[in-house]
């Protein structure tokens, strides 16, 4: 029996989507006992796919079934009094309660941190909400999307274009926003539980997603702060700030015969072993590419011409090469190249799971290992809707 | 520091930090500025490479800074009772480069048997190609994060700088569970974290299209898979977009009225989100004649107040002006190491009645000396000038 490091920590979650979820599954691979609380129509990622063949089926969502893993699954209508009845049974049960609900609705409920706290101190809250409950935006309403863009990330996403005006910032893939909240919750979450651990007393966490995304941006508000913005997304303003020495590190990607490979020999030392590994170009000898600066400078020429070297070569192979000599490069990885790849097949990075309905199916686990503690990362499936209401309606309905 | 008690969380923690450039600073800056006391350590010799940039003064926030060189067997005998008295240490050297220093778990654990150890590494700590130099933009194409995004058919993205604060955001995390399980067993922990995997371990919906559809997932842009209108439209003024979010058939037909079409509020083939999809460029075209009228912050205000999630594009520059994070205190202004006052940044959470988060400005290297090697380790005056004219303090 695994017991990972939340052994014994007794979490609720409701909330439904990703962000709170995410939360809850941080807390449920580290070992919590993690109850999630659903509607009875279910949570919405349940229609959020990706299925097999496309056929929505609410047990065969790939985003549910990857956030609720290892979690209990219960469903109440905390709506009517039966419902908000058990969910105050329970959350007397419980160490911490994730909830995710629009902002004061819980309050209006009498199911609020105060309400739920009043002779359990030791409970903790945390309130995930787009906005936290201050500010001018304190209620409005986030997506993935929406918090992405408010956030400054999709300034840099995308790279610098010829024109802003016709090319469209874009947002990140899957539900990366959604899941900086969720991460920021779930630390918020654990540190006050080791504060609870020492002096007994339980705390309302009140989280705002944007707060969390803007503190992913710290280093671009450093440099606001310190009067250097970053620049426009222009593509002539990028250069000119590089030309300044404001933008620095050649870097990037490369075409390859089977795809791209990322390289980044930007140290004189990395550059002169790169050369090297190229078989000595008569180019590489050009005054303009000398130096570290002359090399950033002119960085659009180099790569060109470091493309012309790599195009006939494949990724691994140069990435091989590259790394033999202790120059940053990896291959640009496919989904099916991470599942084929022997180092993450070594450190048993995915983790299969077998779903009553959905299958067999490989999870990404987590990217740490603790050497004392192994953690419970493939104890249950996602929950089935309603899967546990026998054990755990009925355990508090005998209260 | 002798301090009152400031109900902190991680009052009376303390964090020894071996780490450099991003993400390891990051993870401390979490744990500085909810009460550790974090103490950076660093040489002159080699510097903090993240040290030249403004970026350094958040990530450092809220830290002790202490000179040592520890390559000298003085300085690692000092870093080695720096050892004995902290909670946590925490490194990203390359793989293995940590033990070579003779700074390995198992070392730490002969001076603190219930030591915390997190090191990040790009590639974590086993496997046959732990020893992968690497930076967090290159990890972005290797873990399969930067090709989920982009337009169709275009080429890959550059992707920002999303790994280093994504890594550091999750090793705080990660020292916050193994504070939980010592408070608990008594015991420590070595973590080995992988930076790769934190990126990869983000994108689980891809990895399960490929193995429930045999199907490599091609990136949408703003596109989304049920959901439309899902895009950013032109504002008045230039690189001026309002991205727009509509889940459900209510928002639909409220913002068919906002935008003053009830055409197609009344057309039955954009009533659900299938049809609307097939007429993506058409509804576009629909938006974009009300938003290209509307300033971007003031359409965000329309439609939120109907009900619609909508938000201006910022770049980083209107984030750092952005009123809810102005009126909402997110910024706190410091006099910072050059003299001048400074908007330094908060986390993305506060506590119901307090405490707020301690934030003070990003040291310089050295300037905590007297009291990490005077009043914690008990050096005296002359052992400290010493060990700085020996350039071990250094």
């Amino acid at each position: 029996m695994t017991e990972g490091m939340l052994h014994g920590v007794r979490v609720l979650e409701l909330g439904e989507g990703v962000s709170a979820p995410y939360c809850g599954k941080t807390l449920a691979n580290l070992g919590a006992e993690v109850i999630k609380i659903e509607s009875p129509q279910g949570d919405i990622s349940r229609a959020m796919g990706p299925f097999p063949g496309d056929i929505p089926h609410q047990e065969k969502s790939g985003v549910f079934l990857a956030l609720n893993a290892n979690k209990y699954g219960v469903t109440l209508d905390v709506e009517t009094e039966e419902g908000a009845e058990s969910f105050r049974n329970l959350a007397r049960t419980a160490d911490i309660i994730v909830e995710s609900m629009p902002v004061g609705w819980l309050d209006e409920r009498q199911l609020g941190y105060s309400a739920l706290a009043d002779g359990h101190p030791a409970l903790t809250m945390t309130s995930l909400s787009p906005f936290g409950t201050w500010g001018p935006y304190a209620g409005y309403k986030l997506t993935d999307l929406t918090l992405f863009h408010m956030s400054g990330q999709a300034h840099s996403l995308l790279g610098p274009v010829s024109d802003p005006d016709s090319q469209p910032p874009i947002r990140a893939g899957g539900h990366q926003a959604e899941l900086v909240a969720g991460m920021s919750a779930a630390t918020a979450t654990l540190m006050a539980l080791f504060r609870t651990r020492i002096s007994g007393k339980g705390c309302h966490i009140e989280a705002s997603a944007y707060e969390a995304m803007a503190t992913q941006l710290v280093s671009a508000l450093a440099s606001c702060a310190f009067d250097r913005p970053p620049p426009s997304r222009s593509l002539s303003e990028v250069q000119e700030a590089a030309t300044g020495g404001v933008v620095s590190a050649v870097g990037g990607i490369l075409p390859c015969s089977d795809g791209y490979v990322a390289i980044s020999p930007r140290e004189d030392a990395q550059w002169q072993r790169w050369v090297e590994l190229m078989d000595n170009p008569q180019w590489a000898d050009e005054e303009r590419f000398l130096t570290r600066d002359g090399r950033e400078s002119n960085f659009t020429e180099l790569w060109d011409l470091v493309g012309e070297w790599t195009k006939h070569r494949s990724k691994h192979e140069i990435a091989r090469m590259g790394q033999e000599r202790r120059i940053p490069c990896f291959p640009v990885n496919t989904v099916h190249d991470l599942f084929n790849d022997p180092h993450l097949k070594k450190r048993e990075f995915f983790t299969t799971i077998e779903h009553p309905i959905a299958g067999a199916l490989q999870y990404p686990g987590v990217p740490y290992r603790f050497s004392n503690t192994p953690l419970p990362l493939t104890e249950r499936p996602a929950p089935m809707l309603g899967q546990h209401n026998d054990i755990y309606l009925r355990e508090v309905s005998r209260q | 520091m002798s301090e009152d008690s400031t109900g902190l969380p991680l009052e009376g923690v303390r964090v020894l930090d071996l780490s450099w450039i991003i993400a390891g600073p990051t993870a401390t800056r979490f744990l500085a500025m909810m009460g550790a006391e974090v103490i950076k350590v660093g040489s002159a010799r080699r510097p903090d490479p993240s040290t030249r940039g403004a970026p350094f003064q958040a990530y450092n926030q809220s830290k002790l800074y202490a000179a040592l060189n520890i390559s000298r067997p003085e300085g690692f005998e000092l870093a080695m009772r720096l050892v004995s008295v902290s909670d946590i240490v925490i490194e990203n050297f390359a793989a293995g480069v940590i033990e070579r220093l003779g700074l390995g778990y198992d070392a730490l654990r002969q001076a603190k048997p219930d030591i915390i150890m997190l090191s990040s590494s790009g590639t974590g700590h086993s496997g046959p190609d732990k020893d992968y130099v690497a930076y967090g933009s290159l990890l972005q194409y290797y873990t399969g994060w930067n090709a989920i995004s982009g337009n169709p058919n275009s080429e890959p993205i550059k992707g920002g700088l999303w790994a280093d604060p994504w890594v550091g955001m999750e090793l705080a995390m990660v020292a916050a569970a193994a504070l939980n399980h010592r408070a608990v067993s008594g015991e420590g922990n070595y973590a080995d974290f992988s930076m790769a995997e934190a990126l990869t371990a983000s994108i689980p919906e891809a990895l399960l299209d490929y193995q429930m559809n045999d199907r490599v997932p091609e990136p949408m842009g703003n596109a989304d898979q049920h959901h439309t209108p899902h895009n950013v439209y032109r504002c008045k003024g230039s690189d001026r977009w309002l991205a727009i979010a509509v889940t459900s058939n209510e928002e639909w037909q409220a913002l068919c009225a906002v935008i003053g079409r009830p055409d197609l509020s009344e057309d039955t083939i954009l009533a659900d989100a299938h049809g609307r999809r097939d007429q993506v460029q058409r509804i576009g075209a629909a938006i974009t004649e009300w938003t290209q009228q509307h300033e971007d912050y003031e359409a965000m205000r329309i439609l939120q107040v109907a009900g619609i999630s909508a938000t201006p594009y910022l770049s980083p520059d209107r984030v750092f002006t952005d009123p809810q994070l102005r009126e909402g205190g997110y910024f706190t202004t410091r006099t910072a190491s050059d003299g001048n006052r400074r908007d330094l940044p908060a986390l993305g959470w506060r506590f119901e009645g307090g405490p707020e988060p301690r934030i003070m400005a990003a040291p310089v290297l050295g300037q905590h000396n007297d009291y990490v090697y005077g009043e914690l380790l008990g050096l005296s005056k002359e052992e400290v000038a010493k060990y700085m004219d020996d350039q071990i303090i250094y």
